[in-house]
């Protein structure tokens, strides 16, 4: 456990940022919260301010852009606007190149992402998805690092009917994406049956009440009535301009953190009494990932412990938290808009007041929690319900068929279809098969068999996370999802030779700096910087506690092995008993310890040669 | 120098005329026909009438009455072109021998008139798997329907054009001459089935045709009165060099992405010397070369492969890959093949040609053949139109088009369309083709440019509208363009979609409409978006648009032809009858054009 956070001072949790004595803060706006005139006469508002205003609730001109049939595009304010309603306008990066000879507009389709608070699908929501993701996306299921799932390739003639069919499941993509609670995460742990579920009804209350209230995306997507004449449409906690930016909730059950709860905006981990049973929430905030390349005032964050709250206040405090960087959150600069900066520009003493003032009492102080890793049990797991579990290891979480290896949408969708329980899927890009009764296990144990699904794979592998990267996402500098399957092959032939292949080490790649995957605070992280280069970070926390420090910069795809073999020879050589990789780079001074996002960008580069 | 004397001076030494003058006139009166000299006649008497001067009081009376000129009914059903190509070498054949010819459009036929036409020359295509061209349809149907009229005292002639490559050939030729003789008309002179080679053969056919329906003795003496109106009255636009022109492709790009089953190749060609003066609408023959693979392959299962000269005679001037009844015929015979003879009596040979090219016949009989067996056992090899997808007006001395590669695998072996897998594979930037234009009046922007216009072409269907579009923004036409475009996937075959976009932005297309087919489960057609906007559809066409359609033949045309019809139903409440005849006078007013193959 780091020793950052609160619970390993000595006298108890403390109640501050580090550092916080030393610093000055701005003091907080008075008025509360903003207004629209408020918001238009601020001249230096963000230009997502004033379209979110501008839109009547999320509207813009989206429904105009669907009958624009010479282009599979929309304009570029909608696509803004679209991904509150759960999309990404993309293109397929693969064959940019060729088109404007072609005569051809850029490949456009939408990623598609949708709002499964928790993660828990139902066999028949899975049938219905795999079809959607084979009649109208590109013939996979992408599980996300946020516990749900995303369609890639989705035309812009084929939205509505994506949406309806999965509409027609009681799913929906609303708040998906966009400056508003995304979707809620929640521990899966199957062992613990009972926390398990309060740990998913608080992920459940949180997203659905939570929800944007406005009908554009029924309206829209389902052709829902427009409310015309009646009484206006009204967002009574987000208002007409929603929230500053992303704003990412989860809720953790400890000894797990398979959610990386210090990842996150907000967070709130399950305080177990002896039987396992809840008896309140510590809660976090200021956790995120995102920066920018060779901006140093961005950087990611691990969250605070802010408090300790009973069940009955948790829904309570989680809408104070977000109202609270709802007004107080930069709206004139995106890059700096995140919760994270929110605490770090008025500290966390003086959020934690304005949090407890909007639910009327005083937060207490943190209760001790430990957490022993951020990954995921593969297997059968038995809970103390009696029901049992099978945690798959889906690489990068891309559901799909492979000739001659896994089949893992055919074999999914073969469960789906005798399944009992439910589906759960996780925030390390897996899926659980869940609440199986013991009579129907070997059922289920011959279909993982014959579609040839994993349960696991090597330690570094099991521990390791893709986002997609290209060629999809607009935002990637360097492929991600696609490469790090022949990476691990190389470090796990590196670690071998120095006898590590059994040593857990998180691994993680993005595509970009924006951080889905979360590779700051996994033990080796890639960042993309441009086609076959990355940024190497490393010492981060194995449980996701602390953040790594860049280690080599614009590192070819050619060159990873070779920077790492060493550490890896020397960590062979000289750790300690139990310990983990990411702490043992730091002790043993090849790299500099993060204390958090502030000294992110300090002392960074290999301190020594390895 | 005077020509030679005639043997039998036809004109006195009194005649008014020089030596010389004289015998020029011998020399051409001599070789004259009788419906010649009369006509004759009838032009030097009418002559100074037409003039406006009073006829010299010293000539001599006419020896007889003038006489109306023969008519002669010219009735054609095309769908290239070629058979209005050939009307009009009837017309003028006729006029020379003193017929008064009109030639009549199948798509302007008015059935009641046929019993009154005396003398009549068909000249029908066949299009597809035996069907009309789609412009004589209703006349076609109409004529062998049970309402035809009846044909007696009529004396008639039928040219058939056909494609030996297709199972039905010249099937509607056929079926015409059986039909007008069925209605009691007179066979004056036996039709004649012909191939794609059929310049030469038609030319025989028409001069033998005009001989056998002239009047059996024009008597001596005879005056032909002689319409002095009627000159050159039926050839408005400027005749288009038949000559092949050798172009430059300037530019080569596959429309379709890299992810795509389709194949389309826009290719943009250069006149050194100045484009043709095409219009939008007219299509541009190709001058193909085959595959030398398959040429190789031809070589040797025939033994030839030493033989240079018939190598670049298989290469650029047979069709070595239709295979027809004839073919295989003309196989036994030439080799005298005792096998393939059997096969020829067997009668199995219709259905065995299915799916198959030449080299399928000279393989399952294999022999040693000659170039000269060759020649005969192959026709040579036709040029390829393609719709042009360009306006001078924009590109200059550009021509473009917009080919669809044709590949596909029938009995094991892969096979491609000539002209297009030659375009598409072995033509590059820089490359050199023989082409020549090949008008279709029948395909035109309307004269008005305030005119609507609506477009429906999937596909290579496309093309003509592509140039409709640029010669609508050239010259600023304030008439609205509606497009219907469709294909297979909305990423990946919208072709010319960046042009598209810029249209619309500057106005030149006022809509688009776009059915991909597999995009979604059900396939989706232009015709299902037709019948989506038939309101619009029917809005537009009641304002006096004109409908335009091109592509496929076999279907599309058909289902578009449908859906509009099925518009007018739907808006107006007309009963499938009224509809269709409300659509089928919109064709009779060229406000419904169709150029599809």
């Amino acid at each position: 456990m780091d020793d950052h956070k609160p619970i390993d001072t000595p006298d108890g949790p403390a109640l501050e940022t580090p550092g916080a004595g030393a610093r000055r803060f701005e003091a907080p706006p008075s008025d509360l919260p903003i207004t629209e005139a408020e918001a238009a006469r601020l001249a230096g508002l963000a230009h997502n301010e004033h379209l979110k205003i501008a839109s009547g609730y999320l509207r813009g001109g989206l429904a105009d852009g669907l009958l624009k049939h010479a282009t599979g595009a929309i304009s570029e304010d909608d696509g803004q606007l679209v991904k509150f309603h759960g999309m990404y306008m993309q293109d397929d990066r693969d064959i940019r190149a060729e088109r404007t000879k072609k005569k051809l507009e850029k490949a456009f389709s939408f990623m598609i992402r949708l709002r499964i608070a928790g993660g828990v699908v139902t066999p028949k929501q899975w049938l219905a998805l795999d079809q959607i993701a084979t009649t109208y996306a590109n013939g996979t299921l992408r599980a996300t690092t946020r516990q749900t799932f995303q369609y890639h390739g989705v035309i812009k003639s084929n939205l509505k009917r994506t949406m309806a069919a999965i509409d027609a499941v009681l799913l929906d993509t609303i708040a998906a994406c966009g400056d508003v609670n995304r979707n809620v995460m929640a521990a899966t742990n199957p062992a613990q049956a009972g926390a398990h579920k309060v740990a998913y009804q608080l992920a459940k209350d949180i997203s659905d009440s939570l929800l944007p209230k406005t009908n554009a995306w029924r309206e829209i997507w389902l052709d829902g009535e427009r409310v015309v004449g009646g009484e206006e449409e009204f967002e009574p906690v987000y208002g007409k301009t929603y929230l500053p930016r992303k704003f990412k909730t989860v809720v953790a059950v400890p000894p797990s953190n398979e959610v990386d709860i210090f990842a996150h905006d907000l967070g709130f981990i399950a305080i177990l009494d002896k039987k396992n049973k809840v008896t309140g929430w510590n809660v976090t905030v200021g956790g995120g990932m995102g920066m920018t390349h060779g901006e140093s005032d961005t950087f990611p964050r691990t969250a605070d412990v802010m408090g300790f709250c009973a069940p009955q206040d948790a829904l309570k405090v989680a809408e104070a938290v977000m109202t609270v960087q709802r007004d107080w959150g930069n709206r004139k600069n995106r890059k700096n808009a995140r919760l994270k900066y929110t605490i770090e520009r008025f500290g966390l003493d003086a959020f934690r007041a304005e949090v407890e003032n909007r639910i009327g009492k005083k937060l207490g102080s943190p209760k001790p929690f430990v957490f022993d890793g951020n990954g995921d049990r593969y297997g059968w797991v038995e809970g103390d319900d009696g029901r049992h579990h099978l945690t798959l290891y889906v690489p990068s979480g891309r559901i799909k068929d492979v000739e001659g290896g896994p089949q893992f949408l055919t074999g999914l969708r073969r469960i789906a279809e005798i399944h009992e329980g439910d589906f759960r899927l996780t925030g390390n890009q897996n899926v659980i098969i869940a609440n199986v009764p013991a009579g129907k296990r070997a059922e289920i144990e011959a279909l993982v068999d014959q579609y040839a699904m994993t349960k696991g794979a090597g330690a570094l592998r099991r521990n390791s996370m893709a986002c997609v990267a290209l060629p999809t996402c607009g935002l990637a500098l360097a492929e991600s999802e696609r490469y790090l399957p022949d990476l691990l092959t190389e470090l796990e032939e590196s670690l071998a030779s120095h006898g590590l292949q059994d040593e857990e080490i998180t691994i993680r790649s993005t595509g970009c700096p924006n951080g889905c995957a979360r590779p700051f605070i996994a033990e080796i992280g890639l960042v993309g910087r441009g086609p076959e280069r990355y940024h190497l970070y490393l010492g981060a926390a194995f449980d996701g506690s602390r953040l790594s420090k860049l280690y080599r910069e614009d590192v070819t795809a050619a060159e990873i092995r070779g920077v790492l073999d060493p550490l890896f020879a020397a960590y062979a050589k000289d750790r300690q008993l139990g310990e983990h990789f990411g702490d043992f780079v730091i002790r043993a001074g090849f790299v500099s310890k993060t204390t958090n996002g502030p000294d992110f960008h300090e002392r960074t580069g290999p301190l020594k040669a390895a | 120098m005077a020509p030679k004397m005639s043997k039998t001076a036809l004109l006195p030494r009194t005649a008014p005329f020089g030596d010389q003058e004289r015998a020029h006139l011998d020399a051409a009166l001599g070789t004259a026909t009788p419906i010649q000299r009369a006509w004759l006649t009838g032009f030097l008497a009418g002559l100074d009438a037409a003039a406006g001067q009073p006829a010299a009081a010293t000539a001599a009376a006419p020896a007889a009455p003038p006489k109306a000129a023969e008519p002669l009914t010219i009735l054609f059903a095309s769908e290239s072109g070629n058979s209005e190509k050939l009307a009009s070498d009837v017309s003028k054949l006729a006029r020379k021998q003193g017929f008064k010819p009109k030639v009549v459009d199948f798509a302007e036929l008015d059935l009641a008139t046929l019993p009154k036409v005396g003398k009549l020359v068909a000249i029908a295509a066949t299009w597809g798997e035996g069907e009309p061209p789609a412009r004589a349809v209703r006349a076609y149907g109409e004529l062998m329907g049970d309402g035809a009229p009846r044909l007696d005292g009529v004396e008639f002639g039928v040219l058939a054009l056909g494609d030996t490559s297709y199972a039905e050939f010249c099937a509607i030729g056929k079926a015409l001459d059986a039909r007008f003789e069925a209605l009691g008309a007179k066979r004056a002179y036996d039709r004649a089935d012909l191939d794609l080679d059929f310049e030469k053969p038609a030319a025989d056919w028409i001069k033998g045709a005009l001989k056998a329906l002239a009047p059996a003795e024009a008597p001596a003496g005879n005056v032909v009165a002689v319409d002095f109106r009627a000159a050159g009255g039926e050839d408005e636009e400027a005749e288009l060099s038949r000559e092949p022109v050798v172009v430059e492709v300037i530019d080569h790009v596959n429309l379709n992405s890299s992810r795509s089953d389709k194949e389309t190749i826009h290719l943009a060609l250069e006149f050194e010397d100045g484009a043709p003066a095409y219009e939008p609408g007219d299509s541009l023959e190709i001058f193909p070369e085959n595959d030398p693979q398959l040429v190789e392959e031809i070589l040797k299962a025939t033994g030839l492969s030493g033989d240079e000269a018939l190598r670049k005679a298989l290469l650029a001037e047979r069709d070595i890959t239709t295979l027809s009844p004839t073919t295989v015929e003309r196989f036994a015979k030439a080799t005298g093949h005792a096998d393939a003879q059997a096969f020829v009596d067997s009668g199995e040979v219709k259905a065995w040609i299915e799916g198959r090219h030449l080299i399928d016949l000279l393989e399952r009989f294999p022999a040693t053949l000659t170039a000269d067996h060759l020649t005969t056992v192959t026709r040579p090899l036709p040029p390829r139109a393609y719709s042009i997808a360009s306006s001078r007006k924009e590109v200059g001395d550009e021509v473009h088009l917009t080919i669809a590669a044709v590949r596909y695998e029938t009995h094991g072996r892969a096979r491609s369309g000539v002209a297009s897998v030659h375009v598409a594979d072995r033509i590059k930037n820089g490359a050199k083709l023989r082409v020549r234009v090949k008008p279709n009046k029948h395909f035109r922007l309307p004269s008005d440019p305030a005119t609507d216009i609506i477009m429906v072409g999937p596909g290579t269907g496309v093309a003509p509208f592509r140039a409709f579009v640029q010669e609508r923004r050239a010259t600023e036409a304030p008439g609205r363009s509606w497009l219907f475009f469709g294909d297979r996937h909305f990423t990946h075959d919208f072709l010319y979609q960046l042009e598209w976009q810029d249209a619309l932005e500057d106005g030149s297309l006022t809509q688009i409409d776009v059915a991909f087919s597999r995009d979604q489960p059900e396939k989706i057609y232009v015709q299902d978006r037709i019948d989506a906007h038939a309101a619009e559809v029917v809005a537009w066409l009641d304002g006096g648009a004109h409908f335009y359609v091109c592509g496929d033949a076999k279907n599309m045309a058909k289902d578009v032809h449908a859906a509009v019809v099925r518009a007018f139903q739907t808006v107006k409440g007309l009963s499938a009858s009224d509809a269709e005849a409300h659509v089928a006078s919109l064709e009779r007013a060229k406000r419904y054009q169709q150029d599809v193959y």
